[in-house]
């Protein structure tokens, strides 16, 4: 008997279920991270809002790497539904605390994914997620060092201008 | 699209229905409560994983009217389903069973396409 379902996807259908979870995880970051942009341009920190703004984009891209993949390797990608978004934050340093838990977050549901593909012997999807896994590094590394950033300057007087006007300059060399 | 019995592969059987693979036409047909429907692989997972997604036990427990049917459409099939809370469990278990013949015939060929010669040196 023909074996249909290898002719139509490479991927199995617990791996395509949970690429498809982290279509969603991503867009989830991407979506917060749009909602912190406004919240920090309506704080008045023009640099920390380009941050967060730039932080959606890359998100979203990571998200369309997903989706393609899934759909490149003959599966279905679902457009995800984004629920829970919120408007508010409680404060500067809360904004960045949060962004730190979301890469974290990312950065653990993507081991379970390279877990599940190394157990299901998927080594072409492994080899996929290396890019992001790396990618990671640099993602909890600056929103960590902003964090420290706040230890180091301070909130008091001019320090959140100070702090504001640093975090474009945090960056991850790798070296 | 036409159904040609000399080319079905029976995937599985319950007394409520089955499930054919078409080996000329690449899809699977369904046969459900005296109908057909032929799906393309595609369409089959999709429309398996609607059945599964659907919540039985908050039908159940709804008591408006609305709830003791649920509508489902597959774009291709050309037919709609209107199926109680028992049909859709009759579905999920044909289904279910159905994945589980495919999933198997897959790890078959898997393991008659691997040659022993290229590791037994």
């Amino acid at each position: 008997m023909k074996d249909l379902l290898r002719l139509k996807t490479s991927l199995k259908e617990e791996i395509e279920n949970i690429l498809n979870e982290q279509i969603k995880v991503e867009a989830h970051s991407s979506s917060i991270y749009l909602a912190m942009s406004s919240w920090c341009d309506d704080q008045g920190l023009d640099y920390s809002a380009q941050f967060f703004e730039k932080q959606a984009a890359e998100e979203r891209v990571h998200m369309m790497k997903f989706f393609k993949y899934v759909n490149d390797r003959g599966g279905r990608a679902i457009s995800p539904e984004i629920k829970n978004i919120p408007k508010d934050f409680e404060s500067f340093r809360a904004v960045f605390e949060m962004a730190l838990e979301q890469e974290m977050h990312v950065t653990q549901q993507i081991n379970n994914i390279a877990d599940k593909c190394m157990k299901s012997k998927d080594f072409v999807t492994f080899q996929f997620l290396q890019w992001f896994l790396e990618e990671q590094i640099e993602e909890e590394y600056v929103a960590r060092r902003i964090l420290e950033i706040f230890d180091v300057v301070g909130e008091e007087g001019t320090g959140r201008w100070e702090i504001d006007k640093h975090v474009q300059k945090v960056s991850y060399s790798g070296e | 699209m036409c159904r040609n019995f000399n080319c079905l592969d029976e995937l599985y059987r319950t007394e409520f229905g089955a499930v054919y693979q078409c080996n000329l036409k690449n899809c699977y047909w369904l046969e459900f409560a005296g109908e057909w429907y032929s799906l393309n692989v595609s369409d089959f997972l999709f429309f398996k994983k609607e059945v599964d997604s659907i919540d039985i036990v908050s039908m159940l427990v709804d008591s408006s009217r609305h709830s003791d049917v649920v509508v489902l459409q597959s774009y291709r099939a050309r037919r709609c389903f209107v199926l109680n809370a028992v049909e859709i469990l009759q579905l999920k278990d044909l289904l279910s069973a159905a994945r589980f013949m495919i999933e198997l015939n897959s790890v078959i060929q898997e393991c008659l396409s691997y040659s022993p010669s290229t590791s037994v040196k």
